[in-house]
């Protein structure tokens, strides 16, 4: 009971003394008018390592429920003191912000959306090819997912947007990002759906022939049902990462967010003031989509509950 | 019902290659006149302009593109008769050529390279930057000399980096004659001048020593608070021009004569004072 803090407190002393929080933002709290030195970098060392075994013991008697709680204010409150330091025009942010969202925001979402449920369907049937014995729909599928998985997305934007023009079809930019990027994650998701179909056990296969069902029956019935509880996970995964990839269209001129978060500060040289909202907006808008993704798990987890 | 979907994919994959072997075949070359015929029945003019180049071309407070070379474009566009339309694609993308008709002018102070010249046409040259040396305002160096062996910033792809690595050709008439005067030590490049900026203002000598950047960009920073300071005088002038696609010579025709006569009236030395407060339309 008593070593354990201990040592957390005497770790921490000796990091927070070697990385001199005395000497910077920390120290100027703590003794603004105090010169900095090597009394100030321990006075201070030994502050925070006080308090950081406090916090850490003092949690220690609360719920799991409390303690998920504080650690997240607590953690966010050092976020927003690193975005504060700074020193970022808010009225500037307040400023911009309607148009951000309203326009940024917007798009990127609905190039997200848009270009998740295209892939979905891609990696369906990727991933039924490439399970199949027909050599020409394996061939097929194993050819589109080692290019798409093997090339980097920016390139395959920039092919799609400037290649396809070559052979006479000029596509807007929003439609060639979509494509873009539903063609790369749906090779990615082709190999979720390919692993989470084989990991359905055979023997219901074999169940469903003996019943003297159809292969189709069987796939739309019994494999697939079972195989979506176990790709939800990895496929809200991708849609996360898909979110902040769609920033990669913003290079053909789509005003999305990253777009706007480049470009809004320019004129007035603030555009970190503009980038770092960038940043809470996409958390934002991925917090939402992590919360969408849990309510999908739980209504396809129904069956392993107990 | 698996097999229906594996053969339905082939099938739909073999007919896509075929229409795509097809449409190669058959694609024809851009007709001459299609970008003046398209301006002039349309009444609108396509430009693409970059919003990440304070004060040429820039996203202001209304969220509308703004700046020199948006006030050239719109100028342009009056004397066609058409409305001016704007779009943002990247720079690489314009430099890409081929556009397809997607937009029909870039107005983006862009230097006619010979290399450039082979992918776009530049019917007319607009105006002339200064390119100027800058250092960080607690740097000792007092010529450009100083900053031999340096750690310099620099655009990647752009003028400024072909003249540090001193290989810069600029092919369009009336160039004033340059030397190199600078050897950097080390030549870092960035995605924008911008990035050069955002650097060099940490600290004389944090990442960067000095860089090489348009002297407008370099003025605007330093009235927007950056730490900088121009050194000595400008490294070269580089012309600036109009791009347009290659294959409308009537269109490229039309354009060079609408911007001499925005030289001689006036118009553009006007437009150059407003965004800069200096006459950049002549090169010296």
């Amino acid at each position: 009971m008593f070593r354990r803090p201990a040592l957390i407190f005497i770790v921490s002393f000796i990091l927070l003394a070697t990385a001199n929080v005395g000497g910077g933002f920390f120290g100027d709290l703590l003794a603004p008018a105090a010169e900095a030195g090597w009394h100030l970098r321990i006075a201070a060392a030994l502050v925070l390592s006080l308090i950081i075994v406090a916090n850490l013991e003092g949690l220690r008697y609360l719920s799991f429920k409390w303690q998920v709680g504080i650690v997240w204010c607590e953690l966010l409150i050092l976020a927003l003191a690193f975005f504060n330091s700074f020193g970022l025009s808010y009225e500037f942010i307040w400023s911009r912000l309607p148009f951000l969202i309203t326009q940024g925001a917007f798009t990127t979402i609905y190039i997200s959306v848009a270009a998740i449920a295209i892939a979905f369907f891609i990696a369906l049937v990727g991933a039924l090819a490439k399970l199949s014995r027909n050599g020409i729909a394996y061939g097929v599928s194993t050819f589109y997912i080692s290019f798409f998985r093997g090339t980097p997305l920016l390139l395959q934007v920039y092919l799609i947007y400037l290649g396809l023009p070559q052979l006479g079809f000029i596509v807007d930019a929003v439609p060639a990002g979509i494509a873009a990027l539903s063609l790369c994650y749906g090779a990615y998701m082709a190999e979720i759906f390919r692993a989470g179909i084989e990991a359905i056990p055979a023997g219901q296969r074999e169940a469903g022939r003996a019943l003297g069902l159809r292969d189709g029956i069987i796939m739309r019935k019994i494999i697939l049902p079972q195989a979506i509880k176990i790709v939800i996970p990895p496929t809200g995964n991708q849609f996360i990462a898909m979110l902040k990839d769609s920033s990669l269209v913003s290079v053909m001129g789509v005003w999305e967010l990253m777009f706007l978060a480049r470009t809004q500060g320019r004129s007035e040289f603030k555009h970190l003031e503009m980038l770092i909202t960038a940043a809470v907006v996409y958390w934002l808008i991925s917090i939402v989509f992590e919360l969408i993704q849990a309510r999908i798990e739980r209504h396809y987890g129904k069956s392993s509950l107990r | 019902m698996r097999d229906l979907v594996q053969r339905s994919a082939a099938f739909l994959l073999a007919a896509t290659i075929t229409a795509t072997g097809a449409q190669v075949l058959w694609s024809a070359p851009a007709l001459a006149g299609e970008t003046l015929d398209r301006v002039m029945s349309s009444k609108t003019l396509t430009l693409s302009s970059d919003p990440e180049y304070p004060p040429q071309s820039f996203l202001n407070d209304q969220n509308e593109m703004d700046g020199f070379d948006v006030g050239v474009a719109r100028e342009i566009a009056k004397r066609m008769g058409a409305e001016l339309k704007i779009v943002t694609p990247a720079w690489e993308i314009i430099t890409a050529g081929n556009w397809g008709g997607r937009w029909d002018i870039s107005v983006g102070s862009m230097t006619p390279t010979t290399a450039r010249a082979k992918v776009l046409d530049f019917p007319a040259v607009y105006y002339y930057t200064p390119a100027a040396f800058a250092v960080h305002k607690d740097s000792a160096a007092t010529s450009v000399a100083d900053l031999n062996g340096k750690k310099l910033g620099v655009c990647g792809g752009c003028t400024y980096e072909a003249y540090l690595n001193k290989d810069l050709v600029i092919d369009a008439e009336g160039t004033p004659e340059f030397s190199y005067d600078v050897t950097a030590g080390e030549i870092r490049t960035y995605e924008t001048d911008i990035n050069v900026l955002d650097d060099l203002r940490l600290g004389d000598g944090a990442r960067l020593d000095g860089l090489l950047s348009a002297r407008p960009t370099i003025d605007e920073a330093i009235r927007n608070g950056y730490p900088v300071k121009v050194l000595g005088e400008p490294a070269f002038y580089e012309p600036l021009a109009v791009a347009v696609d290659k294959g409308d010579p009537e269109f490229s025709t039309k354009i060079a004569e609408i911007v001499k006569g925005m030289h001689e009236d006036g118009t553009l030395r006007a437009l150059s004072i407003k965004w800069y407060g200096t006459d950049f339309t002549s090169a010296n």
